[in-house]
């Protein structure tokens, strides 16, 4: 009879921590819930064609630039489509130039299409420039 | 494409160092090491290919490694394991995935200069 019980308090607190699978992790499930899945992928944000703009844009998501952009630009992933005209300072994870950037580039992965047209200062870490891509500028590979 | 007896071309092979200038009115292909200026028609830098210092030529390919000045006057083609680095000049440029890149670009336009 006294042999069963032990076993009993270990399953009890399995189930008050029904968001770890593990026993251990249990101390930490009170933090997590409060806030709601935080890597979700917004909507782009679309500068559409025969739209300018000028000044600031920052963005933790998805940017396509149709339209002609004068300023500081940030996010995360940035599409400067064929129609798409940039000039000024450009920070992105992802960058994607299909039309014309002239200004400070930064970012982690670019890729250049085969009618963009970019001039500037590019640092970046993979490039990818398909052919016919116009690049002129200084490069730097961080 | 690189037959062994073909008119006009050069072929360096792994682990040949050569030094000097080089003018081929055709193919150059290297998978040694050159040091100084080689001019061709078309460069090919293979993947163990190192040229230290002045390229020319109208069509360039790099799987390998180009330090210094390159001068494509045709098209350029950095291959995904090719790196250049320092002044280049190009009208036609191609970079695959993974292919770095440091210094300079110039484009080669004749008809805006």
């Amino acid at each position: 009879m006294f042999s069963k019980k032990p076993p009993l308090p270990d399953e009890e607190e399995a189930v008050v921590d029904p968001f770890s699978m593990s026993e251990e992790d249990s101390v930490q499930f009170s933090i997590e819930p409060a806030t709601p899945a935080p890597r979700v992928l917004t909507k782009p944000s679309i500068i559409s064609e025969g739209f300018e703009f000028v000044g600031t844009i920052t963005s933790e998501g998805t940017l396509n630039i149709s339209g002609s952009v004068k300023g500081k630009i940030t996010a995360r992933l940035v599409l400067v489509d064929v129609e798409g005209q940039v000039e000024g300072e450009l920070n992105a994870d992802s960058l994607m130039i299909k039309g014309r950037v002239v200004g400070d580039v930064q970012c982690q992965d670019l890729n250049v299409g085969p009618r963009a047209f970019v001039d500037g200062n590019i640092s970046y870490q993979n490039i990818h420039i398909q052919r016919g891509g116009k690049i002129a500028g200084k490069f730097i590979k961080n | 494409m690189a037959e062994s007896n073909q008119q006009g071309c050069l072929f360096v092979g792994e682990g040949v160092v050569l030094k000097g200038n080089f003018a081929v009115p055709d193919i150059a292909s290297i998978s040694g090491t050159i040091e100084g200026e080689i001019s061709a028609k078309q460069v090919i830098v293979e993947s163990t290919g190192t040229i230290r210092g002045k390229v020319t030529g109208e069509m360039i390919d790099i799987r390998g490694e180009v330090v210094e000045y390159l001068s494509a006057t045709q098209s350029l083609i950095i291959r995904s394991s090719g790196k250049v680095s320092g002044a280049i000049h190009y009208s036609e440029l191609e970079i695959e995935k993974g292919g770095h890149i440091h210094g300079d670009l110039h484009i080669i336009d004749p008809s805006r200069s």
